[in-house]
């Protein structure tokens, strides 16, 4: 079901994060690459050809949501899957309806993280 | 010398009635002598026409003292009169003019008819005094003899009347200083008795002493407060009254080492002691001892206040204080329940993804062991750092007595950026920690005092909210001073506060946000004075303001 190789993107500033879910990932088949910043991402090469991208709430500089934003200003439909520490319901209604596939609570499971990825990666 | 007998007969006769008549006035002072002014003037026309056979005789007093003269005259022998005197003198000096000249003139008699020959005797040497006016309707008036005895009777009277005024001004310099004695014995009298007043009306206990320590005042309100009456306590040693046996033996040294070497460690100044009353409870006070300012051996006041009531207030106060405190650690735990959620979250988050890898990489064919050993290091180090957030946060919203331990403020306020940076983030500021090296130890309790660096951190953060044109940036430095002291700096770059008013910033209830309780900054200067520091804002060059507080360094308070 799987396509392999698929390229996911992983945003966070917290390092733990970058460190462990891309392990995560790859144990599940995809190829992924984590980002420190929106900026890093927006720089890099990778955003033309992201599947999906996992992306932080809050950063500092440039947050989830504006990431989200600037993306769809650039008219690139990239899937994001939204992960937070804050359970805020008000914020994740708005990011679902601003064309997110999910916006995951930390901490999650691995069967969360797999559905949401998979719904992306579909979505792509 | 030939002397013609006939001649010389008429002239022994008229010399002999002379003499007789010189003798009589030279007696005139006997009678007016002491008395006063129209005393002499009566006497003076009672005995003038008799002796020298004289129609008229007016005598004009002047009254040097400003009141209004003298004015008598007496017709032939009848009475000496007053009224129309006026009238007689004013006739008188129209003839004789305003300063008269000792010689006669015959003028139309203005008492009676006919006319009279008239002879002014100045009474002073320009008639400063008044004037004796004597005159006869006969022609050989007047005679030599009777200018001599006219002239004698001017000057005896002159003399007894500058004799009765140096009497009147006497009298009435006596009448003066008596008046100002009466006056000063009033004043000295009123004086007392409002201090009398004073001292009985007065809320606080008065009690004065005298150089043995012995009461020698205790006024009414001392008599309420310690439960004794006055006549009871009256010559006592003030020590076995009112003050409180534990410290009776610190008085008595006191007392005897001022009254050796004049040094006093109380005068003058407000101190609170422990008193006692009569039936043996004791009280605090508030006590100020002053030397009454006199001669003599030194005697002292004492006024004594019951602060019981204020002591009580006080106590409460400190009691509702403290009630905040724990409020407003829960209101930041409330501000900060996201950020915390956040903060045990993130490790969680890493604990399950590591721990899933982990359990892929040893279900692998064949198992990935490296991969595995690292993902569970990773779960270990992320249960570790769950544990240290979990354990901050127990020591920072738990409501637990202070605790006096050595702080490192650099190492609190590093816990503080910790536990807030998410929630910093949120609010897009960014923080920048200016730590100093070899920051000297404070004592005091931590969890207090990273509440107030947590404050300081909320409310500068608060400060930048509405700020879109410039970063959002937060400052937090520590530094020694100059002295003894170790200083901990929040800068902003938000709205900053209006220097006006800044001194309402540390008042509790004074808040400048909508949102805000207002009693954090009151709560976070009573911490830190409570820690022998200070609490103050400063503008910043730029935009925004300083919130700073210094507090000594363990070795500089001496305490542990």
């Amino acid at each position: 079901m799987i396509a392999a190789a698929r390229f996911v993107a992983v945003v966070d500033d917290d390092e733990s994060v970058r460190e462990s879910l891309p392990d995560l990932l790859r144990e599940l088949g995809f190829t992924v690459q984590a980002f420190a910043s929106a900026e890093e991402y927006l720089e890099s090469g990778a955003i033309g050809k992201t599947d999906c991208l996992i992306l932080d709430v809050s950063m500092p500089g440039m947050s989830g949501p504006e990431l989200q934003e600037e993306l769809s200003r650039r008219k690139l439909a990239t899937a994001i899957v939204f992960i937070t520490g804050h359970s805020d319901e008000n914020i994740r209604t708005r990011l679902l309806a601003a064309g997110a596939v999910a916006c995951l609570h930390k901490p999650f499971s691995e069967a969360a993280l797999v559905s949401a990825v998979n719904t992306a990666v579909r979505a792509a | 010398m030939t002397v013609d007998s006939g001649h010389s007969t008429a002239e022994i006769r008229i010399l002999q009635r002379c003499i007789s008549d010189l003798v009589s006035v030279l007696a005139l002072p006997a009678t007016w002598s002491g008395g006063e002014p129209s005393q002499i003037v009566r006497t003076l026309l009672e005995s003038l026409p008799g002796m020298l056979h004289l129609d008229l005789v007016y005598v004009r007093v002047n009254d040097r003292v400003g009141g209004s003269p003298i004015e008598m005259f007496r017709v032939g022998t009848g009475p000496p009169e007053e009224a129309g005197a006026a009238e007689i003198g004013r006739i008188l000096y129209g003839w004789m003019g305003a300063d008269p000249e000792i010689r006669p003139q015959r003028i139309p008699n203005p008492a009676g008819t006919g006319k009279l020959t008239i002879l002014p005797l100045r009474l002073g040497l320009n008639g400063e005094i008044g004037v004796i006016v004597a005159g006869a309707a006969r022609d050989n008036f007047p005679g030599q003899t009777e200018r001599l005895v006219l002239s004698v009777a001017a000057n005896q009277a002159l003399i007894g009347l500058q004799q009765a005024q140096l009497l009147i001004k006497e009298m009435a310099e006596h009448r003066l200083a008596d008046e100002r004695l009466r006056l000063e014995e009033d004043e000295l009298r009123r004086s007392e008795a409002r201090k009398a007043a004073i001292l009985d009306s007065a809320l606080d206990s008065i009690v004065t002493i005298d150089h043995e320590g012995c009461i020698t005042e205790f006024n009414p309100a001392a008599e309420r407060t310690f439960g004794y009456r006055r006549a009871d306590v009256m010559g006592r040693p003030l020590a076995e009254v009112i003050i409180a046996p534990s410290l009776r033996d610190a008085h008595r040294r006191g007392f005897a080492r001022y009254l050796a070497t004049g040094e006093a460690t109380v005068l003058g100044k407000r101190i609170e002691m422990t008193a006692v009353r009569a039936d043996g409870t004791e009280f605090p006070v508030e006590l100020t001892i002053t030397r009454i300012p006199s001669d003599g051996p030194p005697a002292f006041t004492g006024y004594l206040r019951d602060i019981t009531e204020r002591r009580q207030a006080e106590e409460a106060l400190a009691r509702v204080r403290s009630e905040l405190a724990h409020v407003t650690r829960v209101t930041s735990l409330g501000v900060l329940t996201a950020s915390i959620a956040h903060e045990v979250n993130q490790p969680l988050s890493g604990i399950i993804t590591n721990a899933s890898t982990c359990l892929r990489m040893l279900a692998a064919d064949p198992p990935n062991l490296d991969g595995a050993r690292e993902t569970a290091r990773r779960t270990i180090r992320d249960g570790h750092r769950a544990s240290d957030v979990i354990t901050r946060l127990r020591a920072l919203f738990g409501k637990q007595a202070p605790t006096v331990e050595s702080v490192d403020l650099n190492e609190a306020a590093r816990e503080v950026v910790a536990l807030s940076l998410t929630e910093l983030q949120r609010r897009r500021v960014t923080v920048r920690t200016e730590l100093a090296k070899d920051l000297p130890p404070i004592t005091g309790d931590r969890v207090q005092l990273q509440q107030v660096i947590l404050n300081l951190l909320l409310n500068a953060s608060d400060a930048m909210a509405s700020v879109e044109d410039r970063p959002r940036r937060l400052v937090i430095r520590t530094d020694r001073d100059e002295g003894d002291q170790v200083r901990l700096t929040v800068q902003d770059t938000g709205v900053g506060i209006d220097f006006h008013s800044v001194d309402r910033l540390f008042d509790a209830f004074y808040t400048t946000k909508t949102g805000g309780m207002g009693i954090g900054l009151s709560i976070s200067r009573s911490i830190i004075e409570s820690h022998h520091g200070h609490l103050w804002a400063a503008p910043n060059d730029g935009p925004g303001a300083s919130f700073i507080f210094s507090i000594p360094h363990s070795a500089a308070s001496g305490r542990p």
